[in-house]
């Protein structure tokens, strides 16, 4: 009973260091499909966010015929931000803290700020403001909507490492029915967000009640626009020509529809380069790698081999120890020889027996 | 979790040694024209020798830790080509060590077979400074090496049939095991006349 006591006040006791030392996702979560304040967790409690300072304005047409393209612009100025300069921005039907995403409300992401499709983006600013366009289709519901933003950031100075919230009132806007024949982009057509480095392969436009079709376009950050080349492969489908990208380049266009003399001139659409694909394996790198090494090794050894000096051993020199043995022996022979008066100059060997001539007899001893 | 921290140490080492053993061996290969290092050529050698070994130990071990420092190794030519120039590398400085262990300090009196030294910690040396540029791309976006005209693009990389490279792994190993009878035949210079 006491142990399991113990056990329930261990476990409530690290949950309660563990709730109190969290913060939430300093370095974002990424582009994503969110609700508001990511439906109440993290940055909606009360303890864990502040008020931000931002000025948050909306910027759109307060009028949209019902399912044709709109642009929403997002301004915010005035943030404290903090060392990644990161800031979440969100795109809401409503601030429910559940089914706000515009979608829920009859809106279609046709791309957002970063060439995706969500309502939740993170971008960084490189001063205290940034600006974020969404393209939407607008609802095919007529009608009054709303359109609200929100966004979450960090700050220079927040040792509680809270997150800092901003929202606005609802921007209200007007969906009319749609003009009989207007010409528009058709319902579900989704804008690619990127293309392969290199690619110069077709986009395929699909729309409604359009005669011709005109595309301009430009790289981001350009002012001069220039026209695409464009085809009707099918009824209501064209194909447009834009040039390929290499690296972080963007390109931005703008898809004119026509019908008789009147042009429907839709928002500005984005679309970024992408790596090539790669082919590379794990396994095929290691062997790559490391049949590099065997051959860079194997050639290398070759060289040394080639270039090695090809002179002969050097023969051990004994010549000291053959002459030391050489002395010794002479030693002993010299010893065992003995002199004789009867015969001055010669020595009488008793081993051989033999007389040998005394080297070191002079004929002055005599 | 220390696959990153372990990494970035690894790699200082590997390119420390690296840089090390490249300029002490060009050093030792100058002193045979400069009379200055005449008298240094031992010490040269030596630290050149022992950086080596160090470099040989470090970059399979930066290998290693590279790969467990990001989700997809693999998954792009930047990445691939590090593996490539790692085995370049290895390659060279383990050539640079068997040079030295044959034919001993002497070599550097031997005017092919030094500057057949030279070469491999240079060029050795080469692929390291490589590594590091595409290391510092990976993390900074930019490397100091950005600023020569005709540095290669790493964003491409010669990826080779898995196939061909076992072949060519095959052929290496093979060309290496006859490389080393015939090198093992050589004595160290000081025991020639």
């Amino acid at each position: 009973m006491k142990r399991s006591r113990i056990l329930v006040l261990s476990v409530i006791l690290t949950l309660l260091l563990a709730s109190s030392s969290g913060v939430a996702n300093p370095g974002g979560k990424g582009d994503s499909n969110r609700d508001f304040t990511c439906g109440g967790s993290c940055h909606g409690d009360p303890s864990l966010s502040s008020p931000s300072s931002a000025d948050i304005q909306i910027d759109m047409k307060s009028t949209a015929f019902s399912g044709t393209a709109t642009a929403v612009s997002i301004s915010i100025s005035g943030m404290d931000l903090s060392d990644n300069r990161l800031v979440g921005i969100f795109l809401l039907g409503s601030k429910n803290g559940n089914d706000d995403h515009p979608e829920d409300h009859g809106w279609q992401i046709i791309q957002d700020p970063n060439g995706g499709t969500s309502n939740y983006v993170e971008v960084v600013s490189s001063d205290a403001s940034v600006t974020a366009n969404w393209v939407l289709l607008a609802p095919i519901e007529e009608g009054v909507k709303e359109i609200f933003a929100s966004i979450h950031h960090g700050s220079m100075y927040n040792p509680d490492n809270k997150a800092f919230s901003g929202e606005t009132e609802g921007f209200i806007v007007n969906i009319d029915p749609i003009p009989e024949n207007y010409p528009t982009l058709k319902e579900g057509w989704l804008s690619p967000d990127s293309r392969v480095s290199g690619d110069s392969s077709a986009i395929i436009i699909k729309t409604v009640n359009t005669e011709s079709l005109s595309v301009l376009w430009k790289l981001s950050g350009e002012s001069q626009s220039h026209e695409a080349s464009v085809d009707m492969v099918a009824d209501q489908e064209w194909e447009v020509l834009l040039p390929a990208t290499l690296g972080d380049t963007r390109i931005e266009y703008q898809i004119i529809a026509s019908k008789g003399d009147f042009s429907n001139q839709m928002p500005w659409l984005s679309m970024g380069t992408s790596e090539p694909y790669f082919d590379g394996t794990s396994l095929g790198a290691k062997l790559q790698s490391f049949s590099f090494t065997l051959i860079i090794l194997g050639f290398m050894l070759s060289l040394q081999a080639w270039f090695a000096p090809r002179g002969v051993r050097k023969l051990i020199d004994n010549t000291n120890e053959v002459e030391e043995l050489i002395s010794e022996e002479d030693s002993d022979y010299w010893s065992r020889l003995i002199a004789s008066d009867e015969n001055p100059g010669w020595l009488w060997d008793p081993i051989e027996k033999k007389w040998v001539a005394d080297p070191n007899f002079s004929g002055d001893e005599q | 979790m220390y696959a990153i921290p372990f990494h970035h140490m690894i790699v200082g080492l590997a390119a420390g040694a690296g840089t090390l053993m490249g300029l002490c061996a060009f050093l030792a290969w100058l002193s045979n024209y400069v009379s200055n290092l005449e008298s240094s050529k031992s010490t040269l050698d030596k630290a050149s020798y022992a950086a080596s070994i160090l470099t040989l130990v470090a970059l399979p071990m930066a290998m290693f830790s590279g790969y467990y420092s990001d989700s997809d190794p693999t998954g792009s030519a930047i990445l691939y080509n590090k593996f490539i120039f790692s085995g370049i590398a290895i390659g060279f400085t383990s050539s640079y060590i068997v040079g030295r262990a044959r034919f001993g300090s002497d070599l550097w009196d031997h005017s092919a077979l030094a500057n057949l030294q030279m070469l491999s910690a240079l060029f050795s040396l080469t692929a390291i400074m490589i590594l590091g540029s595409i290391g510092s791309k990976i993390t900074l976006g930019e490397s100091t090496l950005d600023i020569l005209p005709f540095w290669p693009e790493f964003m491409n990389s010669i990826v080779i049939n898995q196939w061909v490279s076992l072949f060519l792994l095959l052929i290496g190993a093979v060309s290496v095991v006859f490389s080393f009878r015939i090198v093992g035949s050589f004595k160290p210079i000081s025991d020639l006349d």
